[in-house]
């Protein structure tokens, strides 16, 4: 039963490597914090799988936990040295070792600018880049439809702002 | 930049991570194998070594005041026995506060949606603000537990004026600082003087989250 449940998480986890990434990647810039915080997420999410409730996606799922996490995460100071059994290895990596900044610099600068808004903010604008919708956006966070399409409009705003302002684009 | 430029950015990103992000198998299985300390629920040391002192203090000191005030009354003054007493039962109502937030914020259901998660962690995390409060009664306590009945028979008033001087200044700070040590005092110069250093970080950060988390609770 427990090899059954660990074989689902593996699958699970596998699936929604990149949803995990992005959420990282969003609050943390440094390599060695990022690498903290996606075993903290996976840690977290396995904590919790054998409470998943069905009646919400598993994305819903995940994307509630792992943003909780990476937000109090990412105000927490570094306690790595805390740790008393850290796993060294990176959990999700890049197999091309090619940073994305220099592949797109264009991409380099949404990152960079995501990473400089507000956390709530920040969580909103990656769930709408995603492609999830107001209600699930909502749902995952807790706040109402009008709030989140208010909120969107906003950011993209902001974000728009920020692009313009550089002139090598 | 037009907003499907955004998108289509985003998606380019998507499909760079489709096509070279792995999961390390191995050690994703360790994490549901080993006892694998978790960097967010696990108590700082420093927060279980507060807890130890504070329970070391609180215990011995209770002995040694019990003992006194039961066994040699005669030989301790009644100030220093009531101003130890005080001392010790504040610090012990503080020690179960720390320990029952503590508690609670390891309770919370993360998989909750997160602003619920984060205010109801932010409030636990500035409510430690009550342990402070609740300690700064202590005060007056300090100031009088060298006092004896000697000292008012003894000395001359212009001796006195001094130590009750101190003490009553004490006295009128600690409602103040009880009453107006809050959230909505976080700018005030007194409030960052009292709560400047790494320590106090954590709390300051949690009362900046519930700021921000008022922008979204509207409808």
């Amino acid at each position: 039963m427990a090899e059954k449940d660990e074989e689902r998480f593996l699958a699970v986890i596998a699936a929604h490597k990149r949803l995990i990434y992005k959420v990282a990647n969003s609050y943390c810039k440094d390599d060695e914090d990022r690498k903290d915080l996606i075993q903290e997420i996976i840690l977290q999410l396995w904590r919790s799988f054998s409470r998943y409730d069905p009646q919400y996606q598993l994305s819903t799922w995940i994307y509630r936990i792992a943003l909780n996490v990476a937000i109090s995460f990412y105000r927490k100071e570094r306690r790595k040295q805390d740790l008393h059994q850290p796993i060294p290895e990176t959990l999700i990596y890049l197999k091309d070792d090619t940073p994305l900044d220099q592949t797109n610099v264009r991409l380099n600068y949404l990152q960079r600018f995501i990473r400089e808004l507000k956390e709530i903010d920040r969580a909103i604008i990656l769930l709408y880049l995603e492609g999830s919708n107001q209600q699930e956006i909502g749902q995952i966070l807790g706040i109402s439809t009008t709030n989140v399409s208010t909120k969107v409009s906003r950011i993209k705003q902001q974000l728009q702002q920020k692009f313009s302002k550089i002139k090598t684009l | 930049m037009k907003e499907t430029e955004l998108t289509a950015l985003w998606k380019a990103y998507d499909q760079k991570l489709e096509e070279h992000l792995q999961v390390n198998r191995q050690h994703a299985a360790d994490i549901t194998r080993l006892k694998v300390q978790s960097a967010l629920s696990s108590m700082k040391p420093s927060k279980i070594f507060t807890l130890f002192i504070g329970l070391i203090w609180v215990s011995l000191g209770s002995t040694v005041v019990f003992n006194l005030a039961v066994y040699a009354p005669d030989k301790v003054s009644i100030f220093f026995l009531l101003s130890a007493g005080f001392q010790l039962i504040l610090t012990a109502i503080a020690l179960v506060v720390y320990l029952y937030q503590l508690i609670l914020i390891r309770q919370v259901d993360i998989s909750e949606p997160v602003l619920a998660v984060q205010e109801r962690l932010a409030r636990l995390r500035s409510s430690t603000l009550q342990v402070t409060r609740i300690l700064f009664l202590q005060l007056p306590a300090w100031t009088t537990f060298f006092w004896s009945e000697s000292m008012f028979e003894h000395n001359h008033t212009s001796l006195l004026i001094l130590p009750v001087a101190i003490t009553l200044i004490f006295t009128a700070a600690t409602p103040w600082l009880f009453f107006n040590i809050k959230y909505e005092n976080r700018d005030k110069w007194w409030f960052r003087f009292i709560f400047s250093g790494k320590e106090w970080d954590p709390i300051l950060q949690a009362m900046e989250m519930l700021e921000q988390l008022k922008g979204y609770q509207k409808t």
